[in-house]
């Protein structure tokens, strides 16, 4: 790890040896990955961000996407309307800081596979609706229904989200401030 | 802690490196989960708050106080209109930028006006204002809300009419604009006033709107307008038979058999029974059909 510093009063540690090769990473290809990282991580930021935003300023439109989904109870429907886009907006502000990489990537991934069986549901259920995931929502005429496309895309957010799992560690993120 | 047993054999330097790298390990493994455990604390606060919030932003509504005058229903969300005594009841769903509400108006309105002055229905309308969600904009609520006004002051049915005989395309959120509400209101006599101009551009039943549209939400029906004659669904179809002015007489009739009829005061019944009743100007825009 060039142009790093260690904390004062300790000498450099060398951490490759007991360390089986190739899992620490030296040189350009790690380099490469944790730029690669950065902008993975910034990119599912804005998207969380974007979906997040979209639903708060209609809390009740909100819960209405939820609402056509038939999922959940009505008693749920209200706290979930309210409670998701938050949960989008906080994931987006970890990644775009990049505070506890791995944990936002990995409630990303969850929240995402979620999504993706509940837009599969309704779709297997013959429900006609808008999936709401950037805001608007409920339900449209059955020729109106593009959830072919919403799971495709959810899968492309996934794959973002996979890679962070993968490798968390990204330049320009406070995990990578704090660990310094 | 150390390794004693070792006999001395390891220089004291690979100890003092054996021990920090343990230190630095328990650190790291310390400093992530303290990582862990911070993300976790921000997205409980962000998704408590937000529920928290948006509870406090949505939950205002007050049957007691928020509701026009006149409405009825357990929560008072639901604008009747003609005899209260009448043997049928007509509940309509209608979105005041809602096209195919529109084209129900055109078309039936003067058979409904008929049905109302005849004393064989009444209508309770929920005036839904989902399409701003759908389209974006403002005009549905502004609508919706001065809707609300008028009810407030026993003109609703003929401000009704006039915002469908106007009605701007679905996408143009013309309504956002409170003024041309207010220039709208100034065709129904009796109604445009200082008071009337301030309930529209204040928002006054903004809650009862948002409300009323939150029934909507719950009641499974998703689509406007929404017809029901005594709680059936009748349109686009009622027992496989299209809507239409003769065919929702028919139907009206038929339900109605060997129930009295409602009296209605004969001077409303001749306002609604009149050609141009609720119509003043001349629509421009097509509204041809239904006009007997």
């Amino acid at each position: 790890m060039p142009l790093k510093e260690h904390k004062a009063g300790l000498a450099p540690i060398d951490r490759t040896g007991p360390k089986p090769p190739g899992t620490a990473g030296t040189g350009r290809g790690t380099a490469v990955g944790a730029w690669i990282g950065t902008a993975v991580r910034i990119g599912l930021a804005v998207v969380w961000a974007w979906a997040g935003l979209a639903k708060i300023s209609d809390p009740q439109a909100a819960a209405q996407a939820v609402r056509v989904y038939r999922i959940l109870p009505e008693a749920l429907v209200k706290p979930f309307g309210y409670g998701l886009p938050f949960l989008e907006i906080a994931l987006a502000l970890l990644l775009l800081v990049g505070l506890g990489t791995r944990i936002a990537a990995v409630l990303s991934a969850v929240l995402l596979l979620v999504y993706i069986a509940s837009i599969a549901s309704v779709w297997a259920r013959g429900i006609s609706i808008d999936c709401g995931c950037f805001g608007g929502g409920g339900a449209v005429a059955a020729s109106q229904t593009s959830y072919w496309q919403e799971i495709l895309r959810d899968c492309g957010f996934l794959l973002l989200a996979g890679w962070l799992v993968w490798r968390p560690k990204t330049r320009l993120s406070l995990d990578g401030w704090l660990a310094a | 802690m150390s390794n004693k047993n070792d006999g001395g054999k390891r220089s004291a330097r690979e100890r003092m490196q054996e021990e920090r790298a343990k230190q630095e390990t328990a650190a790291r493994k310390k400093r992530q989960l303290t990582v862990i455990l911070a993300a976790l604390v921000v997205i409980a606060a962000a998704v408590v708050i937000g529920i928290v919030v948006q509870n406090g932003r949505s939950s205002s509504y007050d049957a007691a106080k928020d509701a026009p005058a006149g409405t009825v229903g357990n929560t008072r969300l639901l604008i009747p209109v003609g005899a209260t005594n009448a043997p049928s009841t007509v509940t309509i769903y209608e979105d005041p930028r809602c096209p195919a509400c529109e084209q129900f108006e055109t078309g039936m309105k003067s058979t409904i006006n008929q049905l109302l002055a005849q004393g064989k229905i009444q209508i309770q309308y929920h005036i839904a204002s989902f399409i701003d969600r759908h389209d974006g904009g403002k005009g549905s609520k502004n609508a919706a809300n001065a809707l609300a006004c008028a009810q407030n002051v026993g003109r609703f049915h003929d401000y009704h009419d006039v915002l469908y005989a106007n009605q701007p395309d679905e996408t143009n959120d013309a309504w956002a604009d409170k003024s041309i509400l207010i220039t709208l209101a100034k065709q129904v006599p009796g109604l445009d006033s200082p008071s009337f101009e301030s309930c529209v551009n204040g928002n006054t039943y903004g809650s009862w709107v948002t409300a009323v549209q939150s029934d909507f939400d719950k009641s499974g029906y998703n689509s406007t307008p929404t017809v029901l004659l005594n709680g059936t669904s009748a349109y686009p179809t009622y027992n496989n038979e299209d809507i239409s002015p003769a065919n929702f007489t028919k139907w009206v009739d038929a339900a109605n058999k060997g129930k009295p009829l409602a009296s209605v005061p004969s001077a409303s019944a001749e306002a609604l029974a009149s050609p141009t009743a609720h119509n003043n100007p001349p629509a421009s825009a097509g509204a041809s059909a239904g006009h007997s």
